[in-house]
């Protein structure tokens, strides 16, 4: 990372003008949670001072004086990032968007809405349901930031049908690192006009700007939907049947896929075993969870009769219907609490989030199995089958943290090789962070890592937004 | 083969059900119903009886015509026939006069030897049902059951959970059980009962085709309570979390407020 200054006392009362005595906070009045995001094994790096902001003026008006002062500045929203992406690796000032909560109003006529970055997804959501609508995205992490999504370019159980986050852009209020305010984008459905430096600026993770305005599309809500969920034996048979689903022209919403230890490991969280271990009297190896919508149920009822089809030639148990409302409740609970569950009963835990081509699923997987059992390490996983969507999990209970630290990074570090040798990608939506630096430098390679050095050195040539992240090596080399 | 009857109830989902400040009544209109969730832990434990002792299960309950919603969705998880109590007259029924109606309509289908019930439904939450129906149907009651351990011999044994720990009972046939839903949840259906569930015939019963029905012991007129209004409780004062910007002022805010309360 490049030298930056102290915060001295006369910066602080520049800083503590702009947002006022009770949104500055220094020493032991900064909140601890801000040293670090979800994944602690990452490093606990504390901030010297902390502001709460409220508008694009005032986060211009601290960036101005950090910029000028050389103050590193690392944006935050909910802190729920799982790659160590909020925290303040140099120290310097957390910028926290969590009171630019509104949603500022509603465009009906184009189905958009727009909102400041600290609006919780979960809101977000309920609040468009009110008028009729769906905001598509639907990461498994409910109480992340809108703006926090944006940043990852997170994407969700619904991506298979819908996509992520960045198809739901449409324009930003960006701040620049020296404090300039940008509009990037507009409320239209296309364009082809220069450079997207929108399209830039999603998934940056809050090094290249701060985004404190945002535009959304949104669709009209599904009028009904109905889930099946699918078991089989073993966990290749299950995989296999997810380009099977996507052949049939069925348009599912959303494949999910779950291993039976993650099952086991969610009803005991949740206390209800709503996905069955056996059927049939065979045991469950593995299942797809496959929701769909349509306009009437009949609709639905003739997709889940071709949906029953394919699953019989494909070898599954059985198909199960979760139509009822207390039914889909449990089930969506249950799915929405796996990373829940496996920090439930768990001390020491480390992930990846790789995405691999469909049809690589079953190789990754048996490969990172074997690799824990190698490494005396318990694996979890979970995953968006339809999109190749990994979630995988290093869990112990009994190792020392360094020696769990080393165990992780040789299988990390196999995995990782893997995944480049199956044409996949380092994350699918928790992005980078600091955490998976080294592993996106080996995936793209140096001359595309290097660019991507030299883009973040155009928007933020002193390097103080959220420094040693995503690319920061390659300023470096 | 046993013959087992599940009594269930279609209520409103009472997570978006609101009551009129004015007039105190539950505002209904346009909210969602469902499987009272307790009826299912009993439909399952009857399924599981099924599955280990044969047995055939009739589901019945009582309420409008689109409480055959609640019938389908039980017959796609394990119940065999399906009996729908309807009609103006039955409206507005307490418990006795509901349990009255319940077992004149079962005994238009045979005797049964189990009979399971949810321990109470989640909007009316009596819990009286089940003890009415036991005395009606001439039946024992097993109460909190947490498994049926054998059935033979015109007789059951089953677990029940107490306070103070677990109790093993024998009862004679007919039994009226309700269950705890530690070993009952309720499983999904598969497609094709699903399906099937969707065109089941479902006997319906009216005023006018349930032999030997009193009239006067139904409905309003054979409710032996009347509730004269609802209100909401008082809830008590909800907390405040006192987030001022910095634990200092955090501090005095509180004291501030303790001085108010008379606390200090």
């Amino acid at each position: 990372m490049a030298t930056y200054n102290k915060i001295t006392p006369e910066i602080a009362g520049q800083l503590k003008a702009v947002v006022g005595e009770k949104r500055f906070f220094m020493g032991e009045d900064i909140d601890p949670n801000y040293s670090h995001d979800e994944m602690p094994i990452y490093g606990k790096y504390l901030p010297e001072a902390a502001v709460d902001v409220e508008t694009t003026e005032e986060v211009s008006g601290i960036l101005k004086i950090c910029s000028a002062n050389k103050i590193p500045v690392t944006c935050r929203g909910a802190g729920t990032g799982l790659v160590g992406g909020c925290v303040p690796l140099a120290g310097g000032l957390v910028l926290c968007t969590r009171r630019m909560n509104k949603i500022l109003s509603y465009d009906m006529d184009n189905l958009v809405v727009r909102i400041q970055p600290g609006v919780l997804l979960k809101d977000l959501a309920a609040d468009a349901l009110t008028h009729g609508l769906m905001y598509p995205p639907d990461p498994g992490e409910k109480t992340a930031t809108v703006g926090g999504n944006i940043s990852t370019n997170a994407g969700g159980m619904r991506a298979v049908k819908y996509g992520v986050t960045r198809d739901y852009v449409l324009a930003l209020t960006v701040v620049l690192a020296d404090g300039r305010i940008i509009e990037l984008g507009k409320s239209v459905c296309k364009t082809s006009s220069g450079y997207s430096l929108l399209h830039l600026m999603i998934g940056s993770e809050g090094t290249l700007g701060i985004i404190t305005e945002m535009t959304m599309k949104l669709i009209p809500n599904p009028i009904c939907d109905v889930s099946c969920l699918v078991p089989f034996r073993d966990v290749e048979s299950c995989i296999h049947f997810v380009p099977k689903i996507k052949l049939a022209n069925l348009d599912p919403q959303s494949i999910e896929f779950m291993d039976a230890d993650i099952v086991t490991s969610s009803a005991a969280f949740t206390g209800n075993p709503i996905f069955p271990e056996t059927v049939k009297n065979e045991d469950v190896g593995a299942s797809i969870l496959v929701t769909f919508v349509g306009s009437d149920e009949d609709e639905l009822d003739q997709k889940m009769i071709r949906l029953g089809k394919i699953a019989e030639e494909a070898g599954a148990l059985d198909v199960l219907v979760v139509a009822t409302s207390s039914n889909k409740k449990a089930a969506w609970a249950a799915r929405s609490s796996f990373l829940t569950a496996i920090e439930a009963d768990t001390r020491l835990i480390d992930e990846m989030d790789v995405v691999v081509p469909v049809d690589k699923i079953p190789a990754f997987l048996i490969y990172i199995r074997r690799l824990g059992e190698e490494g005396g390490i318990r694996i979890r996983n979970f995953g968006h089958a339809g999109d190749g969507n990994l979630h995988i999990y290093c869990c112990s209970n009994d190792l020392e943290e360094e020696e769990f630290k080393r165990r992780v990074k040789i299988i990390m570090d196999k995995a990782y090789t893997k995944c480049a040798e199956l044409e996949g990608q380092v994350s699918g939506e928790h992005s980078i962070g600091h955490a998976k630096m080294v592993y996106l430098r080996e995936s793209v390679g140096e001359d595309v890592f290097r660019l991507m050095g030299e883009i973040k050195k155009v928007f933020d040539p002193d390097g103080i937004l959220n420094p040693g992240k995503v690319c920061d090596a390659a300023l470096r080399s | 083969m046993l013959k087992i009857l599940v009594c269930v109830k279609q209520i409103p989902d009472i997570d978006l059900v609101k009551m009129d400040p004015e007039t105190g009544n539950l505002v209904r209109a346009g909210v969602p119903t469902l499987t009272n969730p307790l009826d299912l832990n009993a439909l399952e434990a009857a399924v599981q009886v099924k599955e280990s002792y044969g047995g055939e299960i009739t589901l019945i309950t009582m309420g409008p015509p689109m409480a055959e919603s609640t019938l389908r969705e039980c017959l796609a998880v394990g119940g065999d026939e399906a009996v729908l109590i309807t009609g103006r007259p039955f409206g507005g029924a307490d418990t006795l006069s509901t349990s009255y109606s319940i077992v004149k309509a079962a005994d238009m289908e045979g005797r049964f030897d189990l009979i399971f019930c949810g321990k109470e439904s989640q909007d009316g939450a009596t819990g009286q049902m089940a003890s009415q129906l036991a005395e009606r149907f001439d039946a024992s009651q097993v109460s909190c059951c947490l498994s049926i351990d054998e059935i033979g011999d015109g007789k059951l044994r089953a677990t029940r959970v107490l306070e103070t720990g677990r109790e093993i009972v024998e009862a004679t046939l007919p039994c009226l059980l309700t269950v705890e839903k530690d070993n009952f949840y309720g499983r999904l259906p598969s497609l094709k009962d699903y399906l099937a569930a969707k065109t089941a015939p479902i006997t319906t019963y009216t005023e006018n085709n349930i032999d030997g029905l009193d009239l006067n012991k139904i409905g309003v007129p054979g409710s032996g309570t009347i509730v004269p209004k609802i209100y909401p409780p008082e809830l008590p004062e909800p907390g405040r979390i006192i987030r001022t910007g910095s634990v200092k002022s955090d501090v005095a805010a509180l004291m501030d407020v303790l001085t108010e309360k008379g606390a200090l």
